[in-house]
């Protein structure tokens, strides 16, 4: 019965692939954050929106997305056995996840042509 | 859960948990901190890009004595978590799977992470 959404080795390779793009992002925004000597408003919304780091920072959310999932999942299949409990913190999970994906998605879409 | 009647001695402060075990239970609840953290930071992401307003007013939130504690515990669980997880990743790849290897590259993430942690609060305050 597939309860987990995903199963055997496949979560195994996400988590791998996932932290490998998420630490590869993460050095290039400090790379970027250094090389910056005031941090202002127009900058920072120059840099999250600028074609090339909006594509690469959307990656970066459905990879941390992912990443967090296959945690969060591990934690609570190791912890908590009680079923419906179990069952529930899990879908609690998902809809944090999702809705900070959508949330994200919002941002990147509308904040764009907002300003 | 259990079966039988048998007693079971689980003191949790008896436990002396090699380091390792601390790496690997640190790389949990670095991870569960940050997942805890994920909704606020989506909504400050939010803040920071929609007027200078909201932006001045992200960097006035941060300033607040109880976000700067969390601040420099979100610092420490990020580099554990990414310091760790590059030590499992190598355990994957059969590196430092030795007793004393394992050992010793576990201590170096402790360090690694309290260091950033040194330096990121030091750059702060210069």
């Amino acid at each position: 019965m597939s309860l987990y959404i995903l199963e055997g080795l496949k979560p195994w390779v996400i988590q791998r692939v996932s932290a490998v793009y998420i630490s590869l992002f993460l050095l290039y925004s400090l790379v970027c954050g250094m090389t910056v000597d005031v941090v202002s408003f127009d900058h920072w919304r120059n840099w999250l929106f600028h074609p090339f780091n909006s594509i690469a920072f959307g990656l970066f959310v459905v990879a941390v997305l992912f990443h967090a999932w296959i945690g969060m999942r591990d934690v609570i299949l190791d912890y908590v056995h009680n079923i419906m409990l179990r069952m529930s913190v899990l879908a609690l999970i998902v809809g944090v996840l999702v809705g900070c994906g959508l949330w994200v998605i919002r941002i990147l879409l509308f904040s764009m042509v907002g300003q | 859960m259990r079966r039988d009647k048998r007693p079971v001695y689980l003191n949790l402060f008896k436990i002396r948990l090699p380091i390792a075990g601390v790496v690997s239970l640190a790389h949990r609840a670095s991870g569960i901190l940050m997942f805890l953290a994920m909704p606020f930071i989506v909504y400050l992401l939010d803040l920071s890009v929609q007027s200078h307003e909201g932006f001045e007013q992200v960097l006035f939130i941060l300033q607040h004595p109880f976000l700067v504690a969390v601040q420099v515990l979100f610092v420490w669980a990020l580099a554990h978590h990414l310091f760790a997880g590059i030590r499992f990743l190598l355990i994957d790849a059969d590196i430092a799977i030795e007793k004393i290897p394992a050992n010793r590259s576990a201590w170096l993430v402790m360090f690694l992470a309290g260091s950033v942690v040194v330096i990121v609060v030091l750059g702060t305050l210069l």
